[in-house]
């Protein structure tokens, strides 16, 4: 049986781990927090724009599971805030558990506090990956969802040090760039001004601390907008940002807040003076990063080179997914991402043809078109997603978007690729 | 290809970051070595984090002082234990496995300093116990001073594979040590025994002929630990060694002594095919211990040089590169 062996336990991680397992592989998921779903424990966006299409596109092709436990944890569905139409917002406290039980029920073997280190290569094949106690994973097919944040030293060196993010380095340790230390050269987004990285871009209150007005509103619609005071509204904040299909100037001219069980607050970090000048917010805290009044972490300093299929240039049994694969950005990225790495890394395997999605699914062509910008000068300073942006501009150009899942279903029968992940290929 | 990780002894101490950081020569830190990336070896903190926070300079320097020599306990022609007034907190810092001090005559200059291992420590009263064997110019000079020494200290790389000391817990572990290297082996013995280890402690009375440990550890649990003397080159020592190393399942090896001892002890596990941790004195010649003068510097396999007065590294690879001789 092919063993897949899966560093990262975020929601690409996640993802690749079901549908490996779906394909047929013995699976272990290598994660080195006490926690899955990595940034996810306090994201929650989903379905705005058109991350709507793309999960409805990985549905039907075959793995809806993730995105049926961010349906069923919903705090509000087919919401609106500026620039983004029919969002979703998952509570955070509840979808990791219901991950992890997910998981288990499916026999993927999760090691939790496990933190890889190193590789061992033979060529141009990887034959283990070190942990942290020294012990060694062997595995026949591996996959790198360990994203592109932190640690501490590159979010002092290129941001404001550590904010005490939800990826807790101090705790359990640096994310490692497995493909660098199998020798293949990382990728390194750049920011507006040229500074490698850029800030994540959001910070979360914690709602209690918030006036009873906002709260209601935030329980009620999902969304609160606030004015930020005319001599605090900083235009040139956008340009740092991850985030870019939240870089409108509307989201610098007011604080905007989503209910995902904290108040989800869009701007990379916010100083707490600053902020508790607004009403109502006058004895807000945060919730993540615990630091958001200083700063965020800093993302985008780890690609790997890859193909359209997610596998890395330059070794034989490496795949990626997730912000390790290219400028992504959003849960739903990773998630679509890593569902084809995981079913690859069995194909992969067998030495049978590794699935590439056409370019006439919204997921195909971000896969394509990210690796096609990636190469550019100016597409290092970009990032890649479904709900904003210079990306969701083209889903609406050539027709990608859609949102009328019976159409997006036509689509995917015609190109007789309906329910694929389910197949079981061993 | 990425480097070799390494990992230096002083991490997560009030001495660090220190010169190396400054002149980017860090033994840990990929930033403080003029890299752009993290790729450090993880101790639990970041080094990066505590040069920026203390204005991206080095911390404190080691403390250099003259301290009162309030016993010299001459034992054979060729060793003497001394035991040393200091600060308390001096005391506390030399407590662990590995520590060491530099040691050298008032009347001398600093390239008299000679590097001595702590054989005890009482940090309720500041006092350190050191045994030295007199063997070149700088003991010679060391053991003309009767009344006062210039200590500086503290340091912590006398041992490599330390961590595997505080790993090791509720196992069987194998103590030999020899000659001059039973001053290092008592603060050995004394972690295994805290952390209810059961210790067989061979002991050699090897080049300084006399047993000087007994006084430190008469008083330690005797239910968890045997002590046998033993000449170890011997045939009775060999098969001691090896029966011991078969029957315990030993966990944790401590070899004392000189790399000749090392290459023995280590050939004596493989022939076994066994493989335990294994924790054994440093030998190399330490000069400046700051990592900076090079003397202790050591070749690995791969060609890379490593500063062995700061660097944890595998005994297996210290002694690799090396030509042995006793």
């Amino acid at each position: 049986m092919t063993k897949v062996v899966i560093i990262g336990g975020g929601w690409a991680g996640s993802a690749a781990a079901i549908s490996a397992k779906k394909a047929g592989a013995e699976v272990i998921l290598i994660e080195k927090t006490d926690m899955l779903i990595g940034l996810g424990n306090v994201g929650g966006i989903m379905r705005n724009n058109g991350r709507f299409t793309a999960a409805a596109e990985n549905t039907l092709l075959g793995a809806g599971e993730l995105f049926n436990i961010t349906d069923e944890a919903s705090r509000h569905t087919n919401i609106d805030f500026p620039g983004h139409k029919h969002a979703a917002l998952y509570d955070v406290a509840k979808v990791e558990p219901m991950v992890r039980r997910l998981l288990k029920k499916m026999d993927i073997e999760v090691l939790l506090q496990n933190r890889a280190v190193d590789v061992i290569k033979k060529g141009d094949n990887i034959e283990g990956i070190v942990l942290s106690d020294e012990s060694v994973i062997n595995g026949d097919v591996f996959i790198e969802t360990t994203g592109s944040t932190g640690p501490m030293g590159n979010c002092l060196k290129y941001g404001n040090g550590c904010s005490m993010c939800i990826l807790r380095c101090p705790s359990f340790g640096p994310r490692i760039s497995i493909s660098q230390r199998a020798g293949v050269e990382d990728i390194l987004g750049q920011r507006g001004d040229e500074a490698y990285g850029a800030f994540s871009g959001s910070c979360k209150l914690n709602k209690e601390s918030l006036s009873e007005e906002i709260r209601d509103e935030l329980e009620k619609t999902g969304v609160c907008i606030l004015p930020v005071p005319k001599e605090d509204v900083k235009l040139d904040k956008l340009d740092m940002k991850v985030c870019q299909q939240y870089a409108l100037k509307e989201f610098a001219e007011n604080i905007i807040l989503l209910d995902t069980g904290h108040a989800k607050l869009m701007t990379p970090f916010y100083p707490l003076e600053k902020l508790r000048k607004i009403k109502g917010l006058e004895n807000a805290r945060y919730e993540d990063p615990y630091s958001g009044g200083l700063g965020n972490s800093i993302r985008y300093l780890s690609i790997a080179p890859r193909s359209n299929s997610m596998k890395v240039d330059g070794l034989n049994n490496l795949l990626c997914a997730g912000e390790k694969s290219g400028l992504f950005v959003g849960h739903t990225e990773a998630i679509v991402t890593g569902t084809l790495a995981g079913h690859n890394s069995v194909r992969l395997s067998l030495g049978i043809p590794l699935l590439e999605l056409p370019r006439n699914l919204a997921i195909g062509d971000i896969i394509s078109y990210a690796n096609e910008q990636i190469d550019t000068k100016e597409g290092l300073k970009k990032r890649y997603t479904f709900a904003g942006s210079e990306y969701f501009q083209r889903m609406n150009d050539i027709g990608l978007y859609i949102i009328d899942n019976e159409k997006i279903k036509r689509k995917i029968q015609r190109i007789d690729l309906l329910d694929i992940y389910n197949e079981k290929l061993i | 290809m990425p480097q070799q990780r390494l990992d230096c002894v002083d991490v997560g101490s009030e001495f660090c970051p220190c010169y190396l950081a400054e002149t980017n020569e860090c033994i840990t830190c990929s930033h403080l070595q003029g890299k752009d990336f993290c790729d450090c070896h993880w101790r639990g903190i970041c080094i990066y984090q505590e040069y920026a926070m203390n204005g991206y300079k080095s911390k404190m320097s080691r403390q250099i002082f003259n301290s009162q020599i309030v016993e010299k306990i001459r034992i054979s022609d060729n060793c003497v234990i001394i035991k040393l007034k200091v600060t308390k907190t001096l005391a506390r810092q030399l407590k662990e496995p590995g520590a060491y001090v530099f040691l050298r005559n008032n009347d001398m200059k600093h390239y008299f300093d000679a590097p001595m291992s702590i054989m005890d420590t009482d940090e309720q009263n500041g006092y350190i116990y050191i045994a030295y064997q007199i063997l070149g110019s700088k003991t010679k000079m060391l053991d003309k001073a009767s009344k006062e020494i210039i200590v500086r200290g503290p340091y912590w790389n006398g041992l490599l594979g330390k961590r595997y000391l505080k790993a090791v817990k509720n196992e069987n572990c194998l103590v030999i040590a020899r000659g001059i290297a039973q001053a290092p082996a008592n603060l050995v013995i004394k972690k295994l025994l805290y952390n209810n280890n059961k210790v067989t402690f061979i002991v050699d009375r090897g080049a300084i002929e006399k047993v000087i440990i007994t006084d430190f550890i008469k008083d330690l649990n005797s239910e968890n630990l045997i002590i046998i003397q033993e000449d170890i080159k011997s045939d009775r020592g060999k098969s001691l060694i090896k029966n011991n190393l078969q029957t315990e399942n030993v966990k944790l090896v401590f070899s004392g002594g000189s790399d000749v001892t090392h290459a023995y002890i280590i050939g004596l596990i493989d022939q076994k095919n066994l493989n335990p941790y294994i924790v054994a004195t440093n030998n190399n010649e330490f000069c400046c211990g700051e990592g900076v003068c090079g003397s202790c510097s050591t070749f690995l396999k791969n060609g890379k040089s490593v500063k062995t007065c700061k660097t944890q590294i595998n005994i297996r690879e210290a002694i690799e590169g090396r030509i042995i001789s006793d």
